[in-house]
């Protein structure tokens, strides 16, 4: 091959490109945009609060971890990721380790919910969830797993609500919002200086004018983190894909859910950004809800605290920073290779994330 | 058979000279990229960014002054709220011309690197081809686009085009309430104060509720029985 004329190889490239083209073709006429499915698990609805609702997943295998698990999403993009397809889904393969395992959907918020906050969230919503998954299973307290904003929430519900809370599960969650600094990956924590380059009445003015953190502004941010692959997925890199069905299948699963982004209630993007992103108070303890501290030394349950090494998004001094401030003497951490989103979607990271929570729930059972 | 080598020599020799002539273009760039650096145009294209977009400033002024000038009740109410949208967008534009100048740099230091590898003399592998020379590109690209997102220069004219657009968007709400007014219809000043209304009394009433075990259990919203969520895709 290394000894093939340029012409030759020219010749060769094109024949291949003209066939993966043919295949194309063929490939994206018999796709429908049903087919393209996402967290398609089987769920059952139990309750539903405004736009809030609660479900209950259907069992895959009998149980083997006895306490109901209740997996909390952010407001940034949806709970579909980790559901993605069959074969890349922390959802079923937490299913197939025997867990009880419920999701709170925040739907799709619109201006309608512009006052919320995250006491309403975490308070309220979760709160109500909380106490349904109890009256529905017969349990005093519940294990929370949450995800990224999400992880915030049940964080802050663990440190308000301890006796509710058996087990606390975390994945690609933020902590400590400044701690980027610590993280020497150039391509990491984007995010943490751009919030910080804005002024609070930036962050006001936005929420004055669209009521909401508007999905698709928070979509081209997500973009830039990620530059030339943003510029040249559509293009050069569905040369490698056009051909596979699986892959495809893949790429558009994943479009879908990134096309897929809701707009963030105004009341609580301002926490989210001011309270949070640019002051810092989480970890500071000065971070409040319905008028009560947030004190992370008030978490007394077992904690397991698990991010991706090279998360650019929330990088990873931002979860770790858990670990100095919790009150819980029961708590773990569990670093794994890959990205923020890699870590629930990529082939590499299959069954990794999901062995890791099962086993450890499973021996605090 | 004498007709297929000479095809294929003819072949080799146009590929030859394709290679040749992006060599030539990437040189060029790259002296377009110093010539462009060492000209005024840099200096030109932001001080034009600064100026009002190709309205003058007398012009400028004068629009400016009439937006900014005192109220008299109604009068020329809706025609002040048009100026002013007017006046915001073209600072937008500007704003926008800024960030442009300031995004065009990463692709300019992204060619000057590239052409600077492999080095001077070193021919490159028999084997190596196009998507090699674009990966190439592409992961200079990639660093110098995300070394200049955190460039203070970058985020100041991320930080005032994001200002401009809020502005903007105030204006047109400003006088799309306006124009509702005159016709009767609910602004979205009156919804906003509608759903913050709602949430607040929503809030009093589950406070209240919680209160009340028993309350609290017929308050909750219970699904339709046949609205059960098998298997639901992303709507």
């Amino acid at each position: 091959m290394s000894d093939e004329a340029p012409a030759a190889r020219m010749a060769r490239e094109l024949a291949d490109g003209a066939a993966k083209l043919s295949k194309a073709a063929e490939l994206l006429v018999k796709i429908k945009d049903e087919d393209v499915n996402v967290g398609a698990t089987p769920k059952n609805l139990i309750m539903r609060r405004d736009r809030v609702e609660l479900f209950r997943y259907e069992p895959l295998v009998s149980r083997k971890v006895d306490v109901p698990v209740l997996v909390a999403y952010g407001l940034i993009g949806r709970y579909t990721m980790a559901d993605l397809q069959p074969d890349r889904s922390l959802i079923r393969s937490l299913l197939k380790e025997g867990l009880d395992l419920w999701l709170i959907d925040w739907g799709r918020p619109g201006r309608t919910e512009r006052w919320l906050t995250i006491d309403d969230y975490v308070d309220d919503y979760i709160h109500a969830a909380v106490e349904r998954i109890c009256r529905e299973t017969g349990h005093d307290n519940v294990t929370l797993l949450g995800i990224c904003e999400g992880g915030v929430f049940t964080t802050c519900y663990a440190a308000l609500h301890p006796d509710k809370v058996k087990n606390l599960v975390l994945t690609i969650t933020p902590i400590d919002f400044h701690a980027d600094s610590e993280d020497t990956a150039e391509h990491h924590g984007f995010l943490n200086i751009w919030t910080r380059s804005l002024d609070g009445a930036d962050v006001d003015n936005l929420v004055e004018a669209f009521g909401v953190l508007p999905g698709e502004f928070m979509s081209s941010v997500f973009s830039m983190m990620t530059p030339m692959r943003s510029l040249t997925k559509y293009n050069i890199d569905l040369i490698d894909i056009v051909d596979d069905e699986a892959k495809w299948m893949n790429f558009l699963r994943m479009e879908k859910w990134l096309a897929d982004r809701p707009h963030h209630p105004g009341e609580a993007a301002k926490q989210w950004l001011k309270d949070l992103y640019q002051d810092n108070r989480l970890v500071k303890g000065t971070f409040s809800l319905s008028g009560r501290q947030v004190d992370l030394g008030a978490i007394t349950s077992p904690t397991l605290n698990v991010y991706a090494l090279d998360d650019h998004i929330i990088p990873p001094t931002c979860s770790k920073a858990l670990g100095g401030k919790i009150g819980t003497g029961d708590y773990t951490e569990i670093p794994l290779p890959g990205g923020h989103v890699g870590l629930f979607v990529s082939s590499k990271s299959q069954g990794r994330l999901s062995k890791s929570i099962a086993e450890w729930l499973a021996a605090r059972d | 058979m004498t007709e297929n080598i000479g095809s294929a020599d003819a072949l080799a020799d146009a590929v030859a000279q394709w290679t040749e002539n992006w060599k030539k273009m990437a040189d060029f760039s790259v002296g377009v990229g110093e010539a462009w650096s060492n000209s005024m145009l840099p200096f030109i294209m932001t001080r034009a960014a600064e100026k009002r977009a190709g309205l003058g400033d007398e012009l400028g002024d004068a629009i400016e002054r009439m937006a900014q000038g005192p109220k008299l009740a109604d009068v020329w109410d809706i025609d002040r709220k048009l100026m002013n949208a007017f006046v915001a967008w073209t600072k937008m534009r500007q704003k926008l011309a800024a960030y442009n100048t300031n995004a065009a740099r990463p692709w300019m230091r992204a060619l000057e690197r590239y052409h600077e590898m492999p080095a001077e003399g070193e021919k490159p592998s028999p084997s190596r081809n196009w998507r090699d020379d674009f990966s190439a590109w592409s992961s200079l690209a990639n660093q110098e686009l995300i070394h200049n997102q955190r460039s203070e220069e970058f985020l100041r004219v991320q930080r005032e085009l994001l200002q401009a657009g809020i502005e903007f968007r105030k204006s047109q709400t400003e006088l799309s309430q306006t124009v509702s007014g005159l016709f009767g219809l609910p602004t979205q000043q009156d919804f906003d104060e509608l759903t913050r209304q709602l949430t607040e009394l929503r809030r009093e009433v589950r406070a209240l509720a919680r209160r009340s075990p028993a309350a609290s259990a017929e308050t909750e919203e219970v699904p339709n029985a046949t609205a059960s969520a098998r298997g639901r895709t992303n709507e």
